[in-house]
């Protein structure tokens, strides 16, 4: 190519100037970095500055190996709106505040009463380095006790809040979990109602516990799943892929674990606005604890007890979603997703149908197995 | 067909996947893009059909050389000067795009016009090579970035985050009439073909293109249209999508890598996205450059004995493409970027229309030669 | 001209050499003249296969019979070839007015060496000579074609050295041929003493940064070439040849990919071009993702890296510099030393200023375990002289990451691709992705 060296030579003219300009340029070591572990967004006392941002910070050591006990630096500030809140806590760090690496983002209570969830959100979203995929959750009694805590047994650079999360930790059916993109379909289409875990802070037993979780309802305060509530929807929305649940019934009182779980549901449409919700639900597992003594022979008879005592617990939660009128589910979703949108019904007349909808319910209960004993 | 041919569609396919065109298909979400999607899948078949059959017809011929011998010079001139404007555009606009796409979530702190520099300057000398160099370039980014970029969608696709329930419920819009924006920024995806505008001098033998290279072709289409549009809506819900800037990015965040040294797919999804860019870029400023090129015989300028020609374009290229880097911004991209796609239908519509009348000229001159 | 002025001008020609021997037996009137350097001719020879023969004939007739009928008889065509064969090791006779050449070289440098560069676990573990005739004999043993063809020409002003073009006839690509012969033609040098000397000389860019000519030791490589259809430069004096045209894969195989089983040679060419992205990106990688973007990383991990950057006082491109520029001076003088002491070299300067430098905290941990793994990794690399390339890029790349951060390093790859293919090697593509299909047609022209 006899345009070649011309090239390089045009190339070398144009880059040195340009080399040259960029002697400037933003070049900042990791080390002057510090990185956010842990958002929380609380309520503040201050009637001005209404909002609260805690955040934990990861304290760098050179060897994780030589110093196993965990270290972070928290930082607090009220501000009128987040950004405000956040601007003045970088000028309480020597270092640059980085985001990137929050994984957990945590409400408080009060904030949630407060109906300022979106207002939150879009300062969540807008921000390009806030994780997509961090997690959400509500604090109780505040975001920022729960930021503050460390628990027992932690490990250095690893909050133990997100082994309750992540997959490879904890597998429990208590625990919901939410990404910051989920909340946000959640929050934002009518049909499906976001849930949020909460989590409580055990001061005194330095641990924290996460069994129960909020349904945010359009416009109502917010709805407590209690711990039994939370546990059927994981297993509904197949949110846990084990779970423990136990049967009493006929003289029977035993303790199933459960670690295959498929659930489907659909809603059928019927004349005058009529809606028929059609729950599908399969459970395999084996029998973990029982009182009585069991029989192999028997164990369909279980699965039939089993089915019996499952329906009526999920029965009862469909009838409590229905009655308060939230949609966790998301139900709505599925209507719309099976019905051409000009001819959907409208949102009143939805909601009108969601709570006087008729619940169909069925479980195919297999339990393959009594244990090691009979 | 051969491989290399696959490639032009292939890429201009996919590196539109980030750019403005799910933004726009969003933005109309309720407005009846699934339909024109459809219409553009049917359409933009049958136009890489017919643009494929021309060129095949003529085996190492370019559309200047066809003009050359079938049109009159005050037509010619003006329109290859117009052609290498509009594959300038679309180079400027993949510029742009992920310029501010690097400075949004790559590196926040670096001014725009360092940003933007770091592409120019890595693509603009691989607009000199000659076509065939390109193409093998491509050959090779494209076998680095693409298995990457296959898995991430295999990655969204198996998400149990991602919600079915909304993908139906955004594909039930599909009663309505499809609106031009849309078609537009659908029909841009298949537009990869009228690179053969120049790239046909690459393949001087004849070509065997049947109808299963063509339903080939409509299938792997389809399939990107319905990821572009579909994905993010199943991530993201339906009503409120058109209020992501960015959909592929945000999708992209919402995927995670639990068990891989970088956990956030948003990453490696933009630094292997840029090598399509890249390539994008590379393929519409070297089309554009040859076009220059049949206009101004570039070529035959020279001094002291050196073809200096051929750089003549080169400090415009990055001279306007650092202006517009400097004065756009996201709406007014996303503006931009619209009314080019919609520009484009008549554009290539009306050169369908010449594309005819070119076969019909030369085969009148072919058969006066026999004669 | 006659015989007898040729003499003279040999004689007056080869005055300064004061190792000219003239000869002249005279023995029943049999009469011959011997001309040759003492100390490039095998007197052994000479003395076994002319001298006593001479006093055994009965008559000149058949001495100047026998003379040309020994295999070591040349024509002579010039007197300038004369006065260069008498120097590269033959014998002038002069009977009955004739004059006769005799190649009674005496090379104590025809013993075959080990292999050392390109060593090997399977295959021969035998490399080329320093000898012309013994490397040309070596090809022509394990390459029976008589389509092989070689050309000699001399090259080297100065020191006129032996240079052979081996190349297959029916193979070689001719464009490739005839390029190859006029940049011969060219080459103007004073001294040519090695044949990588040509792969400078023979390349018509000033500033090349990939080798242009794959340099080898191993005959069983040349004959991989040839078959190729490349062709082969040897110079004498050298145990190296080199093959041209090549391509950039060339560079990233080794023999021994043939003679492992196809699974293992498969393993072994993923781990090769792993070792040359991780050589090639690692230190950019370190730079761009800790100074421009450490969002890139699991926490964790930016975490640790972070963490063992405390204390250290630069930031990281000098930190990558600083230990890469320690690493390269490692490698330099390990080549250099002799084998006794470097393996002292190495301990010192790889263990000792390793963790020295970590515990002065002059640098980071991560930084020294990407050094050694940048260090390693380059010498998986097959071909020792892609792997100088890569040393070099390597730095480039980390210049432009220190400037545009994680997307100049990904763009800086690409346009590092870019350049390879646009780069040519004798007028072939350097680097291009090739098929094997059954049917060789290719349905694509050159554009």
């Amino acid at each position: 190519m006899p345009d070649k060296q011309k090239n390089t030579k045009l190339f070398l003219l144009l880059l040195v100037p340009i080399i040259t300009l960029l002697a400037g340029c933003e070049f900042k070591d990791i080390d002057k970095n510090v990185f956010v572990s842990i958002i929380g967004i609380d309520k503040s006392d201050d009637e001005d500055k209404p909002y609260k941002i805690t955040l934990k910070l990861y304290v760098p050591t050179s060897s994780f190996k030589q110093s196993p006990e965990p270290e972070y630096a928290y930082l607090s500030q009220n501000g009128e709106t987040l950004s405000e809140a956040i601007r003045m806590l970088e000028s309480y760090s020597d270092k640059e505040l980085e985001f990137g690496h929050s994984k957990l983002i945590v409400i408080g209570e009060e904030l949630l009463k407060e109906q300022k969830v979106s207002e939150i959100l879009d300062f969540l979203l807008r921000r390009p380095d806030i994780q997509m995929i961090s997690w959400i959750a509500v604090g109780r009694p505040s975001a920022e006790e729960i930021v503050k805590m460390v628990s027992q047994g932690e490990n250095a650079a690893y909050p133990a809040l997100f082994n309750y999360f992540e997959d490879i930790g904890t597998e429990s059916q208590y625990i919901v979990t939410t990404f910051l993109f989920d909340f946000r379909r959640r929050l934002t289409e009518d049909g499906i109602d976001p849930v949020l875990p909460i989590i409580e802070g055990k001061k005194k037993k330095k641990h924290f516990e996460i069994n129960k979780a909020y349904v945010l309802v359009n416009k109502k305060e917010p709805y407590e799943l209690s711990s039994l509530y939370t546990q059927t929807f994981n297993i509904l929305s197949m949110n846990a892929s084990v779970a423990d649940l136990s049967t009493k019934r006929e003289g029977q009182q035993f303790v199933a674990r459960i670690d295959s779980i498929n659930s489907k549901f659909k809603v059928i449409v019927k004349k005058n606005n009529k809606i028929e919700l059609d729950m599908d639900t399969s459970l395999v597992g084996y029998i973990s604890e029982s009182k009585n003594q069991l029989k192999t022979e028997d164990l369909s008879y279980y699965s039939r007890l089993f089915e019996a005592e499952g329906e009526k617990f999920f029965t009862d939660f469909l009838t409590e979603m229905m009655n308060i009128g939230a949609d966790p589910l998301g139900f709505g979703v599925d209507y719309n997703s099976r019905i051409l949108h000009n001819k959907r019904m409208s949102a009143e007349e939805w909601n009108e149908a969601y709570k006087n909808a008729e619940i169909k319910l069925k479980v195919h209960a297999d339990l393959k197995s009594t244990g090691i004993i009979q | 067909m051969s491989r290399y041919y696959y490639y032009l569609i292939l890429i201009n396919m996919v590196a539109n996947v980030i750019a403005s065109v799910p933004a726009i298909l969003l933005q109309f979400h309720k407005q009846g893009s699934v339909s024109s999607m459809i219409l553009a899948a049917i359409i933009g078949t049958i136009l890489i059909t017919i643009y494929t059959r021309f060129f095949n017809a003529f085996p190492g011929m370019t559309l200047p050389d066809l003009l050359k011998k079938t049109t009159a010079k005050w037509f010619y001139n003006p329109f290859i000067l117009l052609l290498a404007l509009v594959w300038f555009i679309a180079g400027l606009i993949t510029l742009v795009t992920f310029a501010f796409l690097l400075i949004r979530f790559v590196t926040p702190e670096m001014p725009i016009i360092q940003i933007g520099s770091t592409i120019i300057l890595s693509v603009i000398f691989g607009c000199l090579m000659r076509s065939e160099r390109v193409l093998y370039t491509i050959e090779l980014v494209t076998l680095i970035t693409f298995p990457l970029t296959i898995f991430i969608f295999y990655k969204a696709y198996t998400s149990d985050n991602l919600n079915w329930d909304f993908v139906k419920d955004a594909a039930l819009y599909v009663n309505q009439m499809p609106n031009l924006n849309s078609f537009g920024a659908c029909l841009f995806l298949f537009l990869g073909v009228v690179n053969l505008f120049i790239f046909n001098r690459f393949f001087t033998e004849k070509q065997s293109f049947k109808w299963k290279h063509a339903a080939l072709i409509g299938v792997i289409s389809t399939m990107t249209l319905f990821t572009t549009y579909f994905i993010p809506i199943g991530f993201h819900g339906f009503e409120n999508i058109d209020e992501l800037v960015y959909p592929w990015i945000s999708t992209s965040d919402s995927i995670r890598m639990e068990f891989f040294i970088i956990e956030r797919v948003l990453f490696v999804f933009i630094l292997f996205y840029l090598g399509i860019a890249f390539l994008s870029i590379l393929i519409h400023w070297h089309v554009s450059m040859e076009f220059l090129k049949f206009v101004f015989h570039l070529e035959k300028i020279k001094f002291r004995g050196l073809t200096v020609g051929t750089v003549i374009p080169l400090p415009f290229f990055i001279g306007i493409s650092l202006y517009f880097l400097r004065e756009l911004n996201e709406y007014q991209l996303f503006r931009i970027s619209g009314l080019f796609y919609d520009s484009l239908i008549f554009f290539f519509s009306l050169i369908t229309i010449l594309l005819f009348f070119i076969k019909r000229r030369m085969k009148n001159a072919r058969q006066a030669k026999e004669y | 001209m006659s015989s007898m002025e040729t003499i003279k001008w040999i004689n007056e020609q080869l005055k300064p050499t004061n190792e000219f021997i003239q000869k002249n037996l005279d023995y029943e009137n049999k009469h011959i003249l011997l001309f040759y350097l003492k100390s490039v001719v095998d007197s052994d020879m000479l003395q076994n296969l002319i001298i006593t023969p001479f006093f055994d004939m009965k008559s000149e007739e058949q001495l100047r019979l026998y003379v040309q009928a020994l295999p070591q008889f040349q024509e002579v065509q010039s007197k300038e070839q004369i006065r260069q064969e008498l120097l590269n090791g033959n014998v002038l006779a002069f009977i009955q007015d004739e004059l006769y050449l005799l190649d009674f070289r005496l090379s104590n440098n025809d013993k075959v060496n080990q292999t050392n560069v390109e060593t090997t676990i399977h295959g021969s573990q035998l490399a080329l000579s320093d000898n012309l005739m013994t490397n040309i004999n070596l090809i022509r043993t394990n390459y029976h074609q008589s389509s092989l063809s070689i050309e000699y020409l001399d090259k080297g002003e100065v020191n006129q050295q032996k240079v052979a073009i081996i190349y297959d006839q029916e193979k070689v690509k001719s464009d490739v041929l005839d390029i190859i012969r006029t940049r011969l033609q060219k080459v103007d040098k004073q001294v040519i003493t090695s044949t990588t000397q040509l792969n400078n000389y023979l390349n018509d860019k000033k500033f090349s940064l990939f080798p242009q000519m794959i340099m080898t030791e191993r005959p069983d490589r040349i004959i991989y070439n040839l078959a190729g259809g490349k062709v082969v430069l040897l110079v004498d004096g050298n145990p190296q040849a080199v093959a041209t045209p090549v391509v950039f894969f060339d560079f990233m195989t080794t023999m021994e990919d043939n003679y492992h089983t196809v699974l293992i040679s498969f393993f072994l060419r993923i781990l090769r071009y792993a070792g040359l992205i991780l050589s090639l990106l690692l230190p950019s990688l370190y730079v761009g993702a800790t100074s421009y973007t450490p969002e890139v990383f699991r926490t964790e991990l930016a975490l640790t890296v972070a963490g063992s950057r405390v204390g250290v006082p630069f930031s990281s491109f000098i930190e990558v510099l600083f230990m890469l520029f320690f690493m390269e001076l490692l490698l330099e003088a390990s080549i250099r030393l002799p084998k006794a002491v470097s393996a002292t070299a190495t301990t010192v300067g790889g263990l000792i200023l390793g963790t020295a430098v970590t515990e002065a905290s002059l640098a980071s941990n991560i930084m020294v375990i990407i050094v050694s793994a940048v260090a390693i990794s380059t010498f998986v690399i097959p071909v020792n002289e892609m792997a100088f390339s890569i040393r070099v890029l390597r730095l480039l790349l980390i210049l432009v990451t220190s400037l545009f951060g994680l997307a100049g390093l990904v763009l800086g790859f690409f346009a590092l691709i870019m350049y390879l293919v646009n780069l040519d090697s004798f007028g072939e593509p350097y680097l291009k992705l090739y098929t094997v299909s059954k049917n060789k047609k290719r349905s694509e022209g050159k554009a």
